[in-house]
């Protein structure tokens, strides 16, 4: 059954809406992203049934889809969509929602998407930028998967293309800081 | 002299070093003098966006509020990423003054946010404030005879009513600026298709898959290299090179050089300066077409005449 604005608890739809600032119902199905999307083929739901989930209010489907996550962000869709829905923004409002209702799909590439974020996020906090090699490293640990990229480390060290090192920012207190408030923003949301 | 701020990004003290060396040298030569942001810190790139709302704001605003202690009314940003991240804030916290008085509260000591400073990309920049005809007129070296793909990836000019600039489907200002240099920019239609960015580390089978798409259609436009102007593109498409080539079982051979590398040669820098053994392919190829007279090409239209010869038969 269709439940918008069903009592008292936002409907999915309203909840999408909100946050990603775009008007979901404007779909009408035409599917350009989904020819448009680079890696519509690895989604469990291309854009387009994505789309027309939100609309049905099918909330805990849409939070279990990898799709939100392998969205690459990349705005092809939304330029090519005739009716200039900012479906980048939409994938990104289910992702959120996801995060904050810990709904976690634990399929083993969205675990390793995951883990990276994760770890990139956890050398800004630490180093104030990204240590490119650190990041590398802790990956690889942390996904259990030592030898990853190994076969190009020798080559990319020698060229000097990934540096060892990384300068620090002198005021790594203002990072830490932020990183406190900007955490107590999203609880409070 | 102009002046100009300067975010380089954590990838310009990385992988993407001979993007800012080179950077440096053009900007020398077209006498732009750049003012880096005191202490900058990471834009946040994909993995903040993808996880949280507010610290894909705060850090950002961080370096615009910075930005806006220093007198220039333009921020050059070198990597694509970053100048993404930067200027979707801006356009953000200029929209809705709600959001940015929240967001600024991250930041509260570094100062208020006012939105004084106006944020570019440095392709942006050479296209737009320093025009193809200063550039044109700096060229001691033409590169006549190479012919690249200029390969935007997605952030440079989408989305476009954050942007901007040039183009989303076919953008045409560094294919301008390459031909200033005296390269000739061939007709390459995946121009803005993703290279897999982000997924460089975690998910790399759609990197090789898609970086291999790209690589494949600039051999067929007749491409000697691919021109970038982003750090990821970059990597994605020559680090990763070899790995496609053996996945394909195609050998592609094709360089990936940053714009400001191919700037830097036309305009004469020697070219011990513009750091091409930090490439995984080698550049030595592609650059040799440099000075060749181009042969005329074999009746290209060949096979556009069988097919219309055959629907006649039909």
């Amino acid at each position: 059954m269709i439940t918008l604005g069903s009592q008292g608890k936002n409907t999915f739809l309203e909840d999408v809406n909100v946050k990603s600032g775009a008007n979901v119902l404007e779909c009408y199905q035409c599917g350009k992203c989904v020819g448009t999307c680079p890696v519509s083929q690895y989604m469990d739901f291309p854009p387009r049934e994505i789309m027309q989930m939100i609309k049905l209010g099918l909330r805990n489907e849409c939070y279990m889809a990898n799709s939100h996550w392998f969205c690459l962000t990349c705005s092809a869709c939304s330029g090519r969509c005739p009716r200039e829905i900012d479906i980048p923004a939409v994938m990104e409002a289910v992702r959120h929602l996801a995060i904050d209702e810990n709904y976690i799909n634990d399929s083993k590439k969205v675990r390793e998407i995951r883990k990276f974020h994760e770890i990139f996020l956890d050398m800004i906090k630490r180093y104030g930028r990204n240590y490119e090699l650190r990041m590398m490293a802790e990956f690889n640990i942390r996904t259990r998967n030592l030898f990853k990229d190994m076969h190009l480390a020798p080559k990319a060290l020698l060229k000097g293309k990934i540096p060892l090192g990384v300068k620090p920012l002198k005021s790594a207190k203002a990072i830490k800081r932020m990183f406190a408030i900007a955490e107590k923003l999203e609880k409070n949301k | 002299m102009k002046k100009l701020t300067y975010f380089p990004g954590c990838s310009a003290h990385g992988t993407s070093e001979e993007f800012d060396s080179t950077l440096k040298l053009v900007l020398k030569t077209l006498d732009v003098e750049l003012e880096d942001i005191p202490d900058w810190n990471c834009c946040g790139a994909t993995s903040a966006h993808v996880m949280t709302e507010n610290l894909a704001y705060a850090l950002p605003m961080r370096n615009l509020v910075l930005a806006e202690k220093l007198e220039n009314t333009t921020m050059g940003i070198a990597c694509a990423s970053c100048y993404q991240r930067m200027k979707v804030t801006k356009v953000h916290m200029d929209e809705n003054p709600e959001l940015a008085k929240r967001i600024n509260t991250t930041v509260v000591e570094e100062g208020t946010y006012q939105g004084k400073v106006d944020v570019k990309s440095m392709l942006q920049y050479a296209y737009e404030d320093i025009g193809l005809d200063i550039i044109k007129s700096k060229v001691t070296k033409p590169l006549n005879g190479l012919k690249v793909a200029c390969y935007y990836g997605c952030l440079l000019t989408r989305p476009k009513n954050i942007t901007k600039f040039d183009s989303p489907e076919y953008p045409v200002s560094m294919d301008q600026i390459c031909e200033a240099l005296g390269a000739t920019a061939t007709e390459f239609d995946y121009k803005t298709e993703c290279c897999g960015a982000s997924f460089s580390i975690s998910n790399t089978e759609v990197v090789e898959n898609l970086s291999g798409q790209i690589l494949a259609m600039a051999k067929e436009s007749g491409a000697h290299a691919i021109v970038v102007a982003c750090p990821l593109c970059q990597s994605n498409l020559d680090m990763r090179q070899p790995d496609i080539e053996k996945k394909q079982g195609i050998k592609y051979d094709i360089p990936i050089f940053y714009f400001t590398q191919l700037m830097a040669l036309a305009f004469g820098y020697p070219i011990d300066q513009l750091k091409f053994p930090k490439h995984i392919v080698p550049v030595e190829g592609a650059l040799a077409n440099i000075g060749k007279v181009e042969p005329v090409p074999e009746k290209v239209k060949k096979p556009i005449k069988a097919v219309e010869a055959e629907s006649e038969v039909k």
